[in-house]
């Protein structure tokens, strides 16, 4: 079950690092793409634009890591949904907007395969994000290498697997198992 | 005896559980701390992030250097003031669409400014670096408004000539050399043209038109209004059934 956490992991910290990584190149863009939503008040688009994709890109970099992962999915979850309403909101205005989501401000003659792709990879990202939260211990992560897991009370899963398998991540590194 | 070993037992596993809490608790306290420490950083990341952006965006909001010879709203107009309607495009110089409006407009359009019917503002933008290697967006409306300040009569020659050579997306630009020579060939000074196409003069000024056409509404390239109403797909016929009818309703 551990490899279902790092796998989550990977997938959002991936799909952050992408779109992180496209909308940080273009600052003005995304500040662009952000105002195209029409839901934001001019004052504070600059700093959410701006913002935005370093939220991201930090993200990334935890998930990839699997240093605080329970943290960060819960993070994800709001920022994820934000994603999805925005998406959602602008496709029911009919508002031709490429969803600016990888960094894209630009009009295409048909939106809505855009908006059907956005909408499909935010749900994947809270379904992923929900896992960590409930199972945030995975393999190959700085939290069990950093000593930083809280094993679950009530998984005689993981707890059996703990039993028969020597992978030092997995257990408390503080040396409690015999 | 069996009680005793039981006892034993008993305390062995009682030990085990105050060690398994201990390490809990441990693990707790570290979690706390590294998340507090980890929150604490980002937190500061984004926030000088934003400052940074925010005072890049203020001087180049600040740069006093704007091509002259422009209407309102960064408008290069073409055609006779008083025409009754008036066509509004937006587009930006590597943008493939914007390039198929102009190949399917550009002969009717001509028609009616020479008619004195239409008179229309160009607002172009630059919203498509991320589209090229070389940031051809931004140095072709450069240029443009390099022309446009010295020679406005030029810019329906030039704007033809841009997009007639409109480099590939995600490829390279045409060189600052081409796009100097198009602007003499349009009628435009060489050596005026050559010093503001190297030292990009206006290239704050491309950042502000572009942001300014953002906050009218630009959600992407072309956008064509006339007599400020969108024509949503902007095709020959459909181009021609929105002036017609702007031409009725100003009669």
């Amino acid at each position: 079950m551990r490899w279902v956490g790092t796998a989550a992991r990977l997938v959002i910290g991936a799909v952050f690092a992408f779109s992180g990584f496209t909308k940080v190149v273009d600052i003005d863009g995304t500040i662009r793409a952000v105002r195209a939503y029409q839901l934001l008040p001019e004052a504070i688009i600059p700093t959410i634009g701006a913002g935005l994709p370093v939220l991201e890109l930090a993200l990334a970099a935890l998930l990839l890591t699997g240093l605080l992962t329970r943290v960060a999915a819960i993070i994800t979850v709001p920022l994820s949904a934000a994603f999805f309403l925005g998406v959602a909101s602008a496709w029911a205005r009919g508002l031709s907007i490429e969803c600016g989501c990888f960094g894209n401000g630009g009009l295409t003659a048909n939106p809505v395969p855009g908006y059907v792709r956005e909408l499909v990879l935010n749900t994947v990202l809270m379904i992923a994000a929900g896992w960590l939260i409930r199972r945030p211990v995975s393999r190959w992560s700085l939290d069990a290498a950093l000593g930083l897991q809280i094993e679950p009370d009530l998984d005689p899963d993981d707890f059996h697997e703990h039993d028969d398998d020597d992978d030092a991540s997995t257990s408390n590194s503080i040396g409690v198992q015999q | 005896m069996s009680s005793g070993s039981a006892t034993r037992e008993d305390r062995q596993a009682k030990a085990a559980a105050m060690r398994a809490q201990a390490a809990k608790a441990e693990a707790r306290r570290r979690m706390l701390i590294v998340t507090g420490a980890v929150l604490a950083v980002l937190l500061l990341g984004i926030g000088v992030f934003v400052v940074v952006q925010n005072a890049r965006r203020e001087t180049v909001a600040a740069d006093a250097a704007t091509p002259g010879n422009l209407g309102p709203s960064n408008s290069i107009v073409v055609g006779d003031a008083s025409a009754p309607v008036t066509l509004v495009t937006y587009e930006d110089f590597q943008c493939p669409v914007c390039n198929e409006f102009e190949q399917l407009n550009t002969t009717q359009i001509d028609a009616w400014v020479k008619a004195g019917t239409v008179k229309v503002d160009y607002r172009p933008v630059s919203i498509l670096d991320r589209a090229s290697e070389d940031n051809y967006s931004t140095r072709s409306l450069n240029a443009v408004a390099a022309l446009v300040n010295s020679t406005p009569s030029a810019f329906p020659a030039y704007h033809k000539a841009l997009f007639a050579e409109q480099p590939a997306e995600n490829g390279p630009g045409l060189t600052d050399q081409r796009l100097i020579d198009l602007a003499v060939t349009a009628g435009a000074p060489k050596a005026a043209m050559t010093t503001a196409v190297k030292n990009l003069t206006y290239k704050s000024w491309t950042v502000r038109a572009t942001e300014q056409a953002s906050k009218d509404g630009l959600t992407g390239t072309p956008r064509v209004l006339v007599n400020g109403t969108e024509v949503k797909e902007p095709t020959a016929a459909n181009l021609k059934a929105a002036v017609d009818a702007a031409v009725a309703a100003a009669k």
